[in-house]
């Protein structure tokens, strides 16, 4: 008497379910959508009546210019940089992804599904702020629409490889939050996230716009106005998403 | 090549001269061992016997420095998707989803897998009736320990292997696992059982192999064992076969 084993992988089913508890594991972590959702739409509210009324170009206001670019930007490295590493270390840490690897599902897949879900929600808290911006503030659309999506594309890219550094250097899930934050605010103060980068010493500022949030927040605003996207600002996204790729291949652990 | 033949006679499972070291340290220095199909085959140890190291080995999980493992005829680390259809595992000190209940983990290993047990049967298997809805991370040491050990039958496997069983459950819900073992190997599964706890070798194994700093000592029926230790209880022959005390935990 014999059998025949089959080697089947996991199909759609499984992905779908997959995804599907990821996402009930990040809108559980209460704690972890305050940041990326809460804390964006907080500053463009508390900003977005003064700066609706300062005319910058055109018919562009503040709002456009300076400030939904920052939240939006916001948005993306929050999740990027602070969540995303957060989970991964968690994961890393227990034992989730070693268990995983004992059955037909490979580790990978749970990373897969959680890079879907991490930009599910980073559509979530996009997609918040631009209906409150649009509804409640009267923001205009980005002029140049396709540039905006190409640097938010850039952007997100640059912010989860930013963040795939922090998952790799961190030992322990509590410090991959810690090194998140520090990360996410540092990147944010010289990017312009409390109160502008025009505030700042010529050469933090400097140095600020070269790095992915600053870069981030003045390409997005370019497009906005329509006007030509700096390739300084591109060139600076492209180098942290290719920096950022190259360290966690080299540093990062599965166990 | 996406399927294997295997045979009804030849053993579930063969390892041949494993050794593995962690550094200087060395965690498994030589082990040999045969498990029939159908068997409970116990692995018995102090701490640091190499016990763990060595069912991981065998489940493919770490690579061995030195010597081969055949699992259903397969390599554990060569053939992984198969074996993995065919293999179930009970880590010990896994970490399941925390923020995902018993349900909704029990449904999501059952995706893994083509023809997975129905979920109303694991749940019973195991005795979680009542925590269906209760997070992981909310459960008590022992019902977590109920569950890793339900979704490593979650895919129907031939072999399972489970290291530390009943450490931490209390005395009804090691009785109730036995059952569900002794149920298992009536299906005709062959189970692999790393053990600390004398009562359940003797209880549960056909045959026992002893380990000792990273060899086997001896391999055999617990009877057996003690009748070769010229002792009156498996506990007396582990001490004079190994001249250790095995702590029995829980």
């Amino acid at each position: 008497m014999s059998t025949v084993i089959e080697a089947r992988r996991p199909g759609v089913r499984s992905w779908l379910t997959l995804v599907g508890c990821e996402a009930k594991m990040v809108v559980r972590d209460t704690a972890g959508l305050v940041v990326p959702v809460l804390l964006p739409l907080l500053i463009l509210v508390m900003s977005a009546q003064s700066a609706g009324d300062q005319v910058v170009v055109g018919e562009l206001t503040a709002l456009e210019v300076y400030v939904l670019p920052l939240v939006l930007t916001m948005v993306l490295a929050s999740i990027g940089i602070i969540n995303m590493p957060s989970f991964l270390a968690y994961y890393r840490r227990s034992g989730i992804l070693r268990r995983l690897a004992v059955t037909p599902a490979s580790p990978a897949m749970v990373l897969v599904a959680q890079v879907i879900v991490s930009v599910l929600q980073a559509l979530v808290g996009l997609a918040g702020a631009l209906a409150v911006a649009f509804l409640a503030f009267d923001a205009r659309p980005p002029v140049d629409l396709g540039a905006a999506f190409a640097v938010y594309g850039l952007a997100m890219a640059a912010m989860y490889a930013v963040g795939m550094i922090v998952a790799a250097v961190a030992p322990t899930p509590n410090s991959a939050v810690a090194i998140g934050l520090i990360t996410f605010f540092a990147l944010g103060a010289l990017g312009g996230m409390f109160g502008g980068a025009s505030g700042l010493p010529e050469t933090l500022a400097v140095i600020g716009e070269r790095l992915p949030f600053g870069a981030a927040v003045a390409a997005l605003s370019a497009a906005w106005v329509g006007g030509p996207v700096d390739a300084v600002h591109l060139i600076s996204l492209g180098v942290a998403t290719v920096v950022g790729v190259v360290t966690a291949a080299l540093l990062f652990r599965w166990e | 090549m996406n399927s294997r033949e295997t045979g009804g006679g030849e053993p579930a499972i063969v390892a041949e001269h494993l050794h593995k070291r962690y550094g200087h340290k060395v965690a498994v220095d030589d082990v040999s061992l045969r498990v029939e199909p159908g068997e409970i085959f116990g692995i018995l140890g102090t701490n640091g016997a190499g016990k763990t190291t060595t069912v991981e080995m065998i489940a493919g999980l770490r690579r061995p420095g030195r010597g081969a493992v055949s699992l259903l005829g397969l390599d554990p680390r060569r053939d992984r998707a198969t074996v993995r259809q065919v293999l179930g595992v009970q880590l010990q000190e896994s970490y399941l989803h925390g923020a995902l209940t018993v349900s909704e983990l029990i449904g999501l290993y059952r995706s893994f897998y083509p023809d997975p047990r129905p979920a109303d049967e694991l749940v019973e298997l195991v005795g979680l009736e009542e925590q269906r809805r209760v997070r992981f991370e909310k459960l008590s040491g022992g019902q977590q320990q109920r569950l890793s050990i339900a979704l490593a039958l979650v895919g129907r496997p031939r072999v399972v292997i489970l290291d530390e069983l009943t450490t931490g459950l209390d005395p009804r819900a090691r009785r109730r696992m036995w059952t569900t073992i002794e149920r298992l190997r009536d299906e005709g599964v062959t189970i692999v059982l790393v053990s600390h706890a004398m009562e359940e070798v003797e209880r549960l194994c056909d045959r026992v192999a002893l380990l000792d700093a990273g060899r086997v000592v001896a391999i055999e029926t617990p009877a057996g064992l003690v009748a070769r230790a010229g002792t009156q209880t498996l506990d007396d022959a582990f001490v004079a076969l190994t001249g250790k005390q095995l702590e029995d935990v829980g």
